[in-house]
């Protein structure tokens, strides 16, 4: 983990300098692209709850889903989140929201079918522990330069025809700079996904804290990554945009190419829940 | 949780805050004398059960413990677990300082087992005018609020509210009011 934040750190500041050693430009398009992550940060969970179908519910329209959450909110000592549900099939689940305040937790009619209530607590603390962790926050902050970078490299293909070859002063070539910055952007691209992956195990970790049942949350996942795999693929594309807040990837084919993944595999979170079981068994202090 | 562990998801849980729960056992008599309630003989703490020997171990020890004591103090013991998997230990006395010290025996066991972090909250049962009402002690927090259920699944916020501002210093109360968790179904 601290090495990928390292990595990216490393690399923006290296991005960074270049950018400015090219010259005119690049503060309009930081100013630009700080907007549109600052809009990103501020309506992400309006966006994918109406991707999603999501709607808030009422105390009085899901009770025990509230109660569920409330009793894991004291536990966890966070506020009470909004709580949505989406009505649809697909067994999911989500967290939203810039800030602890501002957090919107989500579950499909579908996951709330297939599970048990304790898998389903292990779920909606896994959720809450993204909401504690402010990954969205986090993801939003990493993927600020990245975005940069994919801007740059598309003006550099827009422009470059145009005024390929023009002023002498423009210090390294804009071919230069389109260069670095493809390449910055595939690297952070691949740093990203570590991260994803690595907040993924945080956030199981902290669900089997938070629940003291890690082989609930394991259970849980056993039967989604079943479950997923029968779900129609038209569903998958449609929510496929909001990969990095599932509890578990809408699409799972492929599993074998770990580094481009959002979500570790499935069999490696199912090990580590398993670790924490053993440690909560086999120890006097809870799993740590 | 602070700010580093929370960029590095490193989840913690609070460990109880125990100190404060005694602030119940003078506060009690403000809230007779002034307010009108009357307590009903009856406090409870509810924790989250792991499923391990050493856990299901100290739980009985308090239990045992907890049963021994009552011999000389009146208190009796009841524990159940409710439909949301968490498990309850009710305390009936009419001593209501009996009550506080028995509370406070369970909360320093699990934690001297080294469970504190799973204590979620006590609860003090009090009625007015023949109606229940509750305070509710937020072992992560160090903080209690009010709870007034009307129904299964309804509460009278505007009557919490008259409380927490009837009490005022008396007892440590929770500020945010979005940490005024309800807590259903109170076998007490």
């Amino acid at each position: 983990m601290l090495l990928t934040m390292f990595l990216l750190g490393a690399l923006y500041v290296v991005f960074i300098g270049v950018l400015l050693a090219a010259g005119a430009g690049v503060v309009t398009m930081v100013v630009v692209i700080g907007a549109l992550s600052l809009a990103q940060l501020f309506f992400s969970d309006k966006l994918a709850m109406s991707a999603m179908g999501a709607k808030i519910v009422t105390p009085e329209q899901a009770p025990g889903l509230h109660a569920m959450i409330e009793r894991l909110c004291i536990q966890a000592d966070l506020p009470k989140p909004r709580i949505a549900v989406a009505d649809t099939d697909m067994p999911n689940a989500f967290a939203m929201g810039r800030s602890q305040k501002n957090a919107v937790v989500c579950a499909t009619t579908g996951i709330m079918n297939i599970l048990e209530p304790h898998e389903l607590e292990g779920v909606m603390a896994h959720e809450l522990t993204h909401v504690k962790n402010r990954d969205v926050m986090v993801m939003t902050l990493a993927s600020f330069f990245a975005s940069i970078a994919a801007m740059i490299t598309q003006f550099g293909f827009f422009f470059g025809g145009g005024f390929g070859g023009g002023d002498d002063d423009e210090g390294p070539g804009f071919a230069v700079v389109l260069l670095v910055s493809f390449a910055v952007y595939v690297i952070s691209f691949f740093l990203m996904l570590a991260l994803s992956r690595y907040r993924e195990y945080g956030a199981d970790r902290g669900a089997a804290i938070i629940t003291g049942r890690p082989s609930a949350l394991a259970s849980a996942l056993m039967k989604l990554s079943g479950a997923m795999q029968r779900v129609p693929d038209q569903d998958l594309r449609q929510a496929s945009g909001m990969n990095a807040f599932f509890i578990v990837p809408t699409s799972v084919k492929n599993s074998a190419k770990t580094l481009f993944m959002t979500h570790p595999p499935m069999e490696a979170r199912i090990a580590r829940l398993q670790q924490y079981e053993a440690q909560l068994q086999g120890t006097t202090a809870a799993a740590a | 949780m602070g700010l580093f562990d929370s960029i590095l998801g490193r989840t913690k849980i609070k460990q109880p805050a125990r100190d404060r729960l005694f602030a119940m056992s003078t506060a009690y008599i403000t809230l007779e004398t002034s307010m009108g309630l009357k307590h009903r003989n009856a406090a409870g703490i509810v924790f989250q059960p792991l499923a391990n020997a050493d856990f299901a171990s100290i739980v009985k020890d308090t239990d045992e413990l907890l049963r021994s004591a009552a011999q000389d103090t009146g208190t009796t013991v009841e524990s159940s677990d409710d439909e949301y998997g968490y498990s309850w230990i009710v305390l009936r006395d009419s001593d209501f300082e009996d009550l506080v010290v028995s509370l406070n025996v369970v909360s320093s066991n699990l934690e001297g087992g080294g469970y504190g972090d799973r204590l979620l909250c006590a609860v003090f049962s009090f009625e007015s005018n023949g109606k229940p009402l509750y305070f509710i002690y937020n072992f992560k927090r160090g903080s209690y609020y009010p709870f007034v259920p009307t129904g299964e699944k309804s509460q009278d916020v505007e009557e919490a509210l008259r409380l927490k501002a009837g009490i005022g210093g008396e007892l440590p109360m929770e500020q945010e009011l979005d940490r005024w968790f309800p807590l259903w179904e109170i076998p007490l």
